[in-house]
């Protein structure tokens, strides 16, 4: 099972029960293979930020997913034959987001690795200061 | 005469750097993503995303918006697949 984020754009021509509907046989293809929600959300009719077949805008709904690589390309493929469907793009994301978790968890023990610092910080600075700022107004003259 | 060339080569090296100093207060630039320890750069965040593209429609590179290496090929991919979805525009006249 992988994490997959999938976005749908519908035809504006359709009303909103309607790209509901649409939506909603999608929804029963991927849950029929197994397919886990994680997130399900449609953002509504959105203006689009170039034409795409003459459309200005279009119906936007959002997926997330836990589910086996085989639901997702039988998906695609529906998506791909449907008039009904602009565009459409599925993104793995399970792999970037443990890199993403990965990342903040090392960050997180970089932080705690080196908490007695601050302490002397404040006296190192101004000594550190003064003879830089004295230094070059020598240099000016 | 010897002592000439060495004075006037002593008052440029000390005079370039007093010269950019009036001149250019530059502010250090921080990678955003860093500095708000946001890792995970999300394609569905328009509005994140937007702050990186100006007018154009193009990214914004790493020079000027200051982002790091790591942070801008995230950003750069994540641009990529808004833009295939019409959320942000590929060119802008």
């Amino acid at each position: 099972m992988r994490l997959y984020d999938i976005v749908v754009l519908l035809t504006p021509e359709l009303s909103e029960d309607e790209a509901g509907k649409v939506i909603g046989d999608y929804r029963k293809i991927l849950t029929d293979g197994g397919a886990e929600m994680v997130h399900d959300e449609t953002w509504g009719k959105r203006k689009l930020a170039y034409p795409i077949g003459r459309k200005r805008d279009a119906y936007y709904h959002h997926f997330q997913v836990q589910a086996e690589p085989a639901v997702i390309s039988e998906t695609e493929r529906r998506l791909k034959l449907s008039d009904q469907v602009l565009r459409h793009l599925a993104v793995r994301a399970d792999d970037e987001l443990k890199r993403a978790a990965k990342m903040t968890e090392r960050l997180k023990r970089k932080a705690a690795r080196r908490p007695p610092r601050p302490a002397p910080v404040p006296g190192q600075v101004p000594a550190q200061a003064g003879p830089a700022e004295t230094s070059s107004p020598e240099r000016s003259e | 005469m010897a002592a000439m060339p060495q004075r006037g080569g002593s008052r440029e090296r000390e005079g370039k750097p007093t010269g950019r100093k009036k001149f250019f207060v530059r502010r250090r630039k921080v990678c955003k993503f860093c500095a708000e320890k946001l890792e995970y750069v999300d394609w569905k965040d328009v509005k994140l995303l937007q702050s990186f593209i100006p007018e154009r429609g193009k990214i914004l590179p790493r020079r000027i918006s200051g982002t790091c290496a790591l942070h801008q090929r995230k950003l750069q991919t994540a641009i990529k697949r808004a833009r295939s979805i019409a959320l942000l525009p590929y060119v802008t006249d």
